[in-house]
């Protein structure tokens, strides 16, 4: 009886609430709105947010992989600049200033994103497999190596996502894959990074490392300008 | 000559000599003046040789006399020109006069003298020597040339050096031992050497002499590399590559020597992977020797290979190549608008708030460029930073500041992963205020200040009444004490006979008691309690409004339960009578409050008895309720005692079953009462105690106007009230009512039968109840007795007068006054 009183004095707005409710429940999720807090599915946003913090962490792991190898086998003078560092996607033309990177098409620049993410995944793997035989490298630095491997195939799934989310949503259109199997033969890369001592491979790892995250951001600010941009 | 003198030398080494032979200590030895010494004509300093000390702490002394005096001097200035020196200043320096000047070295076993020195001030004159010599290979044409420029040496009073001093210049290639030339320069203080070997190195030195003195000493050597007309510039040096927003980026380089040709740079710079050479597409925007790389020119994650190129007409030389990956040399300008707010919050510490904004060539919106922010602050006398890394927001919160302190906060930024922190914005002072924590302070002190004067007040009191307050705080517990008095009592017997000796007395005895107007009414039988509730209901509230003001009536009650606490309250009330008195009315009142709440469970209990049963009830008693004001209590009296019979006989049969439904059992006892009074004893103590509370209720009638029932109270079973009568007034309600409740100790039933008859009435306004004899024959006759005692001593207690006692031996103080009865003073343990 209080309940029901309760309920009496609660008034229209109860059942306004609870009408509501139903609506929003029985609506397709698909109305799902960025920045909706009310609705219980990730947001464009906070997938993007997830990347890019997956991003820097793999970043800021090849940067310390990175520095653990040039102390173990300091480059040689000049070793720095020599042309004959070919990084494994040398041959991808990517964005490589701010301007471009805000021009070129958001499909475009997505498909960079996983273009460079994809380049990488075989020779991390082959350089895996390549320093276990290394025996003066460290656990430590071997197990970043893994780990940086294991992550770039997550983080790859995770952009997957953000795309497929993106195109559903009609952020983005639909003419990815067009390009995807376009470029697919774009770089074979396997026996150059052979050729490369281990500080170059991760030092040339880390900047496209830097280079995804940097481009995650950029589209992430191009989508969503609003949100903390 | 010198002969003599090596003899004196060796007699005088020899002295000491001998003496340390004997003791170990000795003469000092024989000080000896190095050099005497002018820099400027104007003041001079000598110095000294000390010999050997002897072994002992020595003093040494210059004594100077002037030739043209027999005057010996001490030296003015021991300290000017270091240990052992004596200067002498310009006021004692005279340029025509011959010093003689002796140094005396002393400790304790003797002391020893220099040789004289004789000086002259103008031929001891050496000027320091030439600073600051700076030298310069120009080319013009064909011809090297080097310049060389000096200052005159530097004097301790600047305003004398009006000196002309004469240079002399010397030089000779690096590489060779001897000099090659000394070249008297004259008064200048530069000069152009010409006749150089190109592609030489060489060392320059210059001096000087002021007048007819010596020459200074060689200034510094000073060397310099003498191009030659064949070499190219020397290899610049590229310091550093920076980009302050992302997006371009900016490289310095430090140039070689030239040769005192024109030079010519030139930066070249290639792309990772290219092999074209690109040169550098901006050299002026960021000042001289740089190179401005705006955004079309700058690509990231991508090295580039930087060189510069000096050249001139012989040649070039170009720098060692500098890598640069953009990624990597960001270096933002410092965060702008740095604000410091200090908030206030209502009720806690005042707390530091900072903004800022991240330098605005950083296009941080874009996500292009990603801040991290870094803050630092100290108070303003402190030596250490406190750093506090804030991430990529833009505003910090600090609770932890020091009151009362001014602090200076700094802060610089960084992008995230690479590049290098800004500089450190300019610093920000902000004044933490101390004036809260004042306030507090001073509230802090207000409260224990005021705690404190509580405490020693409560002390005070304690220390004072220290007894009453713990027995008003731990009331007695009452049982045990009241069963034995109350065994000794039954064993004397004697009650009775006070409580009727109690009647005899001339009621109101006093003065006091004068004022009193005073009914009593009592009744005995059951009946009473019947009626009595069905009048409360009616106006319960007046009762509540009245007694306070009457509150001697029921003063000590609660705590006088006990004999030996009444007699004790006994002695107390004398000599303190007022607080006994203040006492009294804090239990009234308690009483009062459990009374009333067991009134309202019996009211409505009984009210419905009352309504649903016969009418005559009602009609017999509103009757006595509503006597005239100037009734006699007597008529009130007879008039409720015949109701009582009445209500008595209907209600015993029809209210039974409802009271006893109602756990209240009063119907119950009631016919026990009455039907067997003597009987009661049989009973088990409990139910005796039970029907005697039920019977019994001696009732004051107060007479004033507005109560319209008598029996208002009745109901309350416990309590006595007597209505003092203000003058106009004419009647005061002394309500006698028993608890039963409490006479379970006694054990003893039938005490409603006792007492309590009307003895006389005194100026029409007062009732004297008076113990019945009849009652008192019965087997319990023997309680009442007991009950009076107390009664006694409570009214004693209360009243401080007059109240006539007549049995109870535990209150020594016995007052002319009739004893006053008060039952309901055992309202307490009723409970």
């Amino acid at each position: 009886m209080a309940l029901a009183r309760a309920a009496g004095q609660a008034g229209p707005g109860a059942a306004l609430a609870l009408l509501w409710l139903l609506v929003r429940a029985a609506a397709p999720p698909a109305v799902c709105a960025p920045g909706d807090s009310g609705c219980l599915r990730l947001t464009v946003a906070d997938l993007f947010d997830r990347v890019i913090r997956h991003s820097g962490r793999i970043h800021s792991l090849s940067t310390a992989l990175c520095a653990e190898l040039e102390n173990r086998f300091p480059p040689r003078d000049n070793e720095l600049g020599k042309p004959a560092r070919r990084c494994p996607t040398a041959g991808m033309l990517t964005p490589n200033g701010k301007e471009y990177a805000q021009k070129i098409p958001r499909e475009e620049l997505t498909y960079v994103i996983l273009k460079l993410l994809h380049a990488w995944k075989e020779p991390l793997s082959h350089f895996n497999q390549h320093i276990e035989h290394h025996q003066e490298l460290p656990d430590d630095s071997l197990s970043k190596a893994k780990q940086i491997s294991k992550m770039v195939h997550e983080l790859e799934t995770g952009i997957e996502k953000v795309t497929e989310k993106m195109q559903l949503m009609g952020i983005i259109s639909n003419s990815l894959h067009g390009m995807a199997s376009s470029e697919a033969s774009g770089f074979s890369s396997t026996n150059e990074a052979n050729m490369m001592s281990d500080s170059d491979f991760i030092h040339c790892f880390k900047r496209d490392s830097n280079k995804v995250q940097c481009y995650l951001k950029i589209l992430k600010c191009r989508i969503m300008p609003e949100n903390s941009c | 000559m010198k002969q003599k003198l090596m003899s004196s030398i060796q007699i005088i080494l020899l002295l000491p000599l001998t003496a340390m032979g004997l003791t170990g200590q000795s003469y000092p030895g024989k000080p000896k003046i190095i050099r005497c010494r002018s820099l400027e004509k104007e003041t001079f300093s000598c110095w000294w040789k000390p010999g050997s000390d002897g072994g002992l702490p020595t003093n040494y002394t210059l004594f100077y006399s002037k030739d043209s005096e027999e005057k010996i001097y001490e030296c003015p200035d021991y300290r000017t020109s270091g240990p052992n020196s004596c200067y002498f200043n310009k006021n004692h320096t005279n340029p025509w006069t011959t010093y003689n000047i002796t140094v005396t070295a002393t400790n304790e076993i003797g002391s020893n003298s220099s040789d004289p020195q004789y000086v002259d001030v103008t031929s001891i004159v050496q000027p320091g020597s030439p600073v600051n010599l700076t030298l310069e290979a120009k080319a013009s044409a064909s011809i090297t040339y080097l310049w060389a420029k000096w200052f005159p040496p530097p004097l301790a009073d600047a305003s004398f050096n009006s000196h002309v001093y004469h240079y002399e210049l010397r030089l000779k290639p690096e590489e060779k031992e001897e000099w090659e030339e000394t070249i008297s320069v004259g008064m200048q203080t530069q000069y152009k050497v010409s006749r150089l070997n190109a592609g030489m190195r060489y060392i320059v030195q210059v001096r000087c002499m002021l007048d007819l003195g010596e020459w200074s000493e060689w200034s510094s050597e000073k060397r310099i590399q003498i191009p030659s007309e064949e070499s190219p510039p020397e290899k610049p040096t590229i310091i550093k590559c920076r980009s302050p927003e992302k997006e371009t980026f900016t490289c310095w380089w430090k140039p070689g020597s030239d040769g005192g040709r024109p030079t010519n740079y030139t930066l070249l710079y290639s792309k990772e992977g290219e092999e074209q050479v690109y040169e550098c597409p901006d050299y002026r925007t960021a000042g001289p020797n740089s190179c401005y790389f705006d955004k079309k020119h700058t690509s990231f994650w991508t090295i580039y290979n930087i060189t510069v190129r000096a050249t001139n007409e012989i040649g070039s030389n170009s720098s060692d190549p500098h890598y640069v990956d953009v990624t990597y040399i960001v270096q933002p300008d410092p965060p702008v608008n740095v604000t410091l707010e200090l908030k206030k919050p209502m009720n806690r510490k005042p707390y530091l708030v900072l903004t800022w904004s991240p330098p605005p060539l950083a296009d941080v919106r874009s996500g292009w460029l990603t801040l991290e922010y870094e803050l630092r602050l100290k108070p303003e006398e402190g030596e250490e930073w406190e750093t506090i890394f804030v991430g990529q927001q833009t505003q910090y919160k600090m609770f932890s500041l020091n009151p009362g302190k001014k602090y200076i906060v700094q802060i610089h930024c960084k992008p995230d992963h690479h590049g290098s922190w800004s500089e450190w914005s300019s610093e920000k002072y902000i004044q933490i205020p101390n004036d809260f924590r004042v306030k507090d302070m001073i509230v802090w002190i207000i409260v224990g200040v005021l705690s404190s004067l509580i405490c020693l007040i409560m002390s005070w009191t304690m220390v004072l009444k220290g007894y009453r307050m713990i027995a008003f705080i731990l009331p007695p517990v009452p049982g045990p004490k009241i069963k034995g008095i109350d065994t000794h009592l039954l064993e004397t017997g004697k009650s009775e006979e006070l409580l009727s000796a109690l009647g005899c007395h001339g009621f109101p005895p006093t003065s006091d008691c004068e004022e009193l107007l005073i009914e009593y009414l009592e009744v005995e039988d059951s009946e009473d309690q019947q009626l009595m509730p069905s009048h409360n209901n009616g106006n319960p509230s007046k009762k509540a409004k009245t007694t306070p003001k009457e509150t001697d009536s029921d003063s000590g009650r609660g705590s006088c339960d006990s004999p030996s606490l009444l007699s004790e309250k006994c002695r107390e009330s004398r000599a303190l009578p007022s607080t006994l008195q203040t006492q009294d009315v804090r239990d009234v009142q308690e009483n009062k409050a459990v009374k009333r709440s067991r009134e309202t469970q019996c009211v409505a209990l009984e009210r419905k008895t009352l309504l649903s049963n016969s009418e005559s009830t009602k009609s017999s008693t509103w009757p006595a309720a509503q006597l005239p004001d100037n009734q006699p209590p007597i008529f009130a009296y007879h008039s409720i005692v015949d109701a009582c019979k009445i209500t008595l006989i209907t209600t015993n049969v029809n209210i039974a079953p409802v009271l006893v439904e109602n756990e209240e059992k009063h119907q119950s006892r009631y016919s026990i009462t009455e039907t067997v009074p003597g009987d009661m004893q049989e009973h088990g103590e409990m139910e005796n105690l039970h029907s005697k509370t039920e019977q019994t209720a001696v009732q004051v009638k107060q007479n004033r106007p507005n109560v319209k029932s008598p029996f208002l109270d009745a109901t309350l079973m416990d309590y006595v009230e007597v209505h003092k009568v203000k003058q106009d007034e004419p009647a005061v309600l002394l309500k006698h009512k028993e608890n039963r409740g409490k006479t379970e100790n006694y054990t003893i039933p039938g005490t409603s039968k006792e007492y309590t008859k009307v003895s006389t009435v005194v100026d029409h306004n007062i009732l004297v109840l008076m113990p019945d004899s009849r009652v008192q024959h019965t087997p319990m006759s023997q309680e009442p007795a007991k009950e009076t005692s107390q009664n006694l001593q409570q009214g004693q207690a209360e009243k401080n007068t007059s109240y006539c006692l007549t049995a109870p031996s535990d209150c020594k103080r016995e007052t002319s006054g009739s004893e006053y009865m008060d039952p309901s003073s055992f309202m307490p343990s009723f409970k």
